[in-house]
């Protein structure tokens, strides 16, 4: 059973919220101040290629450097990073917090970005891998560029439709307030995890993501994420994406499955005799 | 050269060459409003050819001819239209464009902006710094456009001629192909403005650019079918051309319906290029068709245009009804072009029904929509070679065949290498993926301005096409499904696939094969896919398949074909065939 509630969180909300986070209040500023470029229809353009630059792919939440596998050196080593969560917890439920700790003890073996599985929302905003986002006359397309990962976002449903089944990237439904784009998903099948340090959510979960231009060149990206079964309470997460620059700027198409077939397969392989 | 001066001399003074050109433009994607199952021959209102005539009165100055509303005269050539079904503009074929010289050509550019593709059906064609016109130093000022149909066109400013200017060749060899026509045609080897070699055939230039990108692709069938040439006594001049070794493709004959008795012949030009010879007095072929049984006319279907105005294919497609067309063109359907409807039920039958397992019948009419749409009966894909089969392969590749390692049976795979791309669910490859399959044949296509997102169900890959010139990959970059350079001819998206890392192989395609993919609304369900495949290293001759998608926005919606992550059979193949090594290991064993 889903319960449908009608998006809550409104821009004077974010606006204070973003004031409780100091690294965050320049961008909450600029929201009002600045009038995007306009689509055919009147809307904000969002067409093009943007990717989230930051750390919320490692951890969503304020974390210290820390090594990888030692094989790879420094180059699989964790940076650094602040967190984007407001607030900076995530409301987990006691056998929730135990869960996403389980997931951080296995994260090598478990994480599906390891296995090139597909990547969930609101996880594949923030991948470092680039998007596109296409505006079509009835429906958005975003495409991305981790495991062929892609959403339809239905523009055109006067209320959303229950999903025909329960996807890795779920069933979104969007409307635009204002110069945001507000996207409701849901419909997921609760297996992708929200980062590489095991954050999570179940099949219940619901994602209320917010896209509103704050300059030609980059979005503020803010999701909620709502999930009675994993979380005490709604939270939220907020960072800005930008738009890739490069004149030639492309979503590379990346197939990553041979990438995992050892890990998952190798037990099963008939190597070359040595 | 001296033979050819010979030729020439012996040639003009005997035939008396007219230099009277004609291009012929198959202007219109036929308006099927029925099923591809009717007879080809459909009744056709004038009106239609009578839109083209306007149009290149409305934006070329050409004039309408007395008494003949499928042509139009631009400055003493004739260009004349005609009802068929087009696989694409003139773009890339021997033929790649024609040209009009216009006094100002900016202001003329500007107006032809200004209007809009919406109000006139001309497409624009910017030069990869984003303007329309050019100024060649030493020539003239030059722009491009493409009229409603997908014709390519040069805009010039050469004040020394105005009206129609030029025919522009594409060939492997431009000087042969030059020396060609002034040898069988008559015309004058030249120079324009000391820039440009050309042959001039009175006041109309014949102009030849090299192509680079393997061979130009015919023109018999695209948007400049062919051009012809008018001369006075055409059965002494077919006695010439046969001196000269010249390909006929139809001897001189008076066609039937011809407007007068002017006997006309086709022959073939270098680089694939249709020439049609007519005798003085041609006034065309009365082309109007009745169809066989039917009475009613066929309505002119226009594409729908997106609200920036690019025409729009975007919606949910399916190849249910095309699931089931063999490639090629089997024995048992020699003389015939359809299958009856009763026989594309029976072959639906055998086909799908039999290579969905065992899944039932149910599952399979209601689930997967078999039902919404009529299965096709098309008879083969391959619609080029005209014989519906595959060219010859080359030696080289037949070759390598036989020298090919034995394949591993799948209960044998020692890793997933051995399985396949598509098993693996990496991927169908650039061919395969457009492909019909047995289920989750979901197509949706979206488009932003400038860019047409094509997005497969089956194990879900999605290729976003611009279809304004980009700087394309390096030489370094090469993807499974290549990089895609799309382009608007016409009503037809024409994309352009490079780049291919040819990991997978269709029918042993190889890494330097080149794909061109055409997609054409023909009626408000029906979307045409066609596929050209020219892979020199593997087939003798590029060949062309063609289907065609069924919308089905009311009822299909793709859903997310997560292949890898369920990919169960992969764990389960690999351990089956483990469990055969350790058997068979055992067994060694024990013999010992």
């Amino acid at each position: 059973m889903v319960i449908r509630l009608k998006p809550t969180i409104t821009l004077p909300v974010l606006v204070f919220l973003a004031t409780l986070t100091a690294g965050n209040s320049i961008i909450a500023q600029e929201i009002g101040n600045y009038e995007p470029e306009k689509t055919w229809d009147g809307n904000p353009d969002l067409n093009g290629i943007w990717q989230a630059i930051g750390t919320a792919h490692w951890d969503l939440q304020d974390h210290e450097a820390s090594a990888g596998l030692p094989v790879m050196g420094a180059i699989g080593s964790v940076p650094p990073g602040q967190g984007v969560v407001i607030g900076g917890e995530i409301p987990y439920q006691e056998w929730a917090l135990g869960k996403k700790q389980e997931n951080w003890t296995n994260r090598l073996a478990a994480d599906p970005e390891t296995k090139c599985y597909l990547p969930g929302v609101p996880r594949a905003t923030y991948l470092p891998h680039p998007f596109q986002v296409l505006q079509g006359t009835d429906k958005i397309m975003i495409v991305y560029g981790f495991a062929e990962a892609n959403r339809t976002i239905h523009m055109d449903k006067e209320n959303p439709e229950p999903p025909p089944l329960d996807t890795w990237m779920g069933r979104s439904h969007g409307s635009w307030e204002g110069n945001t784009l507000v996207v409701d998903a849901q419909g997921f099948n609760g297996e992708a995890w929200f980062d590489r340090a095991g954050n999570f959510a179940s099949s219940a979960l619901r994602v209320t993501e917010r896209y509103t231009p704050i300059s030609p060149d980059a979005l503020l990206y803010e999701a909620t994420i709502e999930d009675p079964t994993v979380f005490t309470r709604p939270w939220q997460i907020r960072m800005p994406i930008y738009r890739r620059l490069e004149t030639n700027a492309r979503v590379v198409e990346y197939k990553c499955v041979e990438f995992s077939e050892e890990i998952l397969y190798g037990h099963l392989m008939k190597k070359e005799e040595e | 050269m001296k033979r050819r001066t010979t030729f020439t001399t012996i040639f003009t003074n005997t035939t008396k060459f007219g230099s009277r050109l004609f291009i012929f433009l198959s202007c219109l994607v036929f308006p099927f409003a029925v099923s591809a199952a009717t007879s080809h021959h459909i009744h056709i209102a004038l009106s239609n050819t009578s839109e083209a005539v306007s149009w290149y009165e409305e934006h070329l100055n050409c004039e309408a001819i007395a008494g003949r509303a499928d042509a139009v005269n631009c400055a003493n050539t004739e260009i004349e239209f005609f009802l068929g079904q087009t696989v694409g503009g003139s773009q890339g074929t021997g033929v790649d464009h024609i040209a009009f010289s216009i006094p100002d050509l900016d202001a003329k550019m500007a107006e032809l902006e200004s209007v809009g593709v919406r109000g006139s059906g001309v497409r624009l064609l910017r030069f990869e710094d984003g303007s329309l016109v050019r100024d060649i130093p030493g020539l003239f000022k030059i722009a491009f456009i493409t009229d409603p149909w997908g014709t390519k066109i040069e805009l010039v400013q050469d004040e020394d001629l105005l009206g129609f200017h030029h025919i522009h060749l594409n060939s492997t060899d431009p000087t042969a192909a030059l020396d060609w026509y002034s040898q069988v045609l008559g015309g004058e080897p030249a120079s324009l403005k000391g820039m440009l070699d050309g042959v001039l055939f009175d006041d109309i230039w014949l102009l030849a650019t090299e192509y680079t990108d393997g061979r130009p692709g015919i023109t018999q069938g695209r948007t400049i079918d062919h051009i012809g040439f008018e001369v006075a006594d055409l059965d002494e001049a077919a006695v010439q051309m046969n001196r000269l070794a010249v390909e006929f493709r139809q001897d001189p004959m008076v066609p039937d319906n011809a407007r007068s008795s002017a006997k006309q012949a086709f022959i073939l030009g270098p680089d694939g290029v249709m020439i049609a010879v007519v005798e003085s007095g041609w006034a065309g072929i009365e082309r109007e068709v009745v169809a066989a049984g039917s009475t009613e006319s066929a309505e002119l279907y226009v594409v729908p245009r997106t609200p920036w105005g690019e025409p729009d294919l975007q919606g949910i497609w399916t190849a249910d009804a095309a699931h089931g067309i063999p490639l090629q063109r089997g024995i048992d359907v020699a003389g015939t072009n359809e299958l009856t409807p009763e026989e594309a039920a029976a072959r639906r039958e055998r086909g799908t029904l039999s290579s969905i397992w065992g899944y039932d019948r149910e599952w399979r009419d209601t689930t997967l929509g078999y039902v919404k749409s009529a299965p096709s009966t098309q008879v083969a894909m391959v619609i080029d070679p005209p014989n519906g089969q595959l060219p010859e392969t080359t030696a080289k590749y037949k070759a390598a065949v036989a020298d090919a390692p034995p394949r591993i049976p799948p209960q044998r795979a020692r890793t997933p290498v051995d399985l396949g791309t598509y098993v693996r669910c990496i991927t169908r490859g650039p061919v395969g993926m457009m492909m019909p399959s047995i289920y989750n044949n979901g197509l949706q296509i979206l488009q932003s301005p400038g860019n047409v997102a094509i997005q497969k169900e089956m194990i879900h890959e999605t290729r976003i096409i611009s279809t304004e010139p980009r700087e394309g990959f390096g030489e370094g970059l090469k993807t499974w499904l290549g990089d895609s350079h799309g382009r608007w001819e016409g009503d037809t998206l024409v994309i352009e696939v490079r780049n291919l890392n040819g990991r997978t192989s269709y029918l042993g395609s190889s890494e330097a094969m080149k794909l061109t993919q055409r997609f054409t609304r023909t009626g408000p369900t029906t979307l045409e896919y066609q596929f050209t495949v020219e892979d020199p290293a593997v087939w003798t001759e590029p060949w062309t398949g063609m289907f065609n998608f069924i919308r089905d926005d009311s009822q299909y919606e793709l859903v997310e074909y997560a292949c890898h992550e369920g990919n169960y059979g992969m764990t389960n193949t690999l351990s089956a065939a483990r469990t055969i090594d350790a058997r068979q290991a055992e067994a060694a064993a024990n013999e010992e």
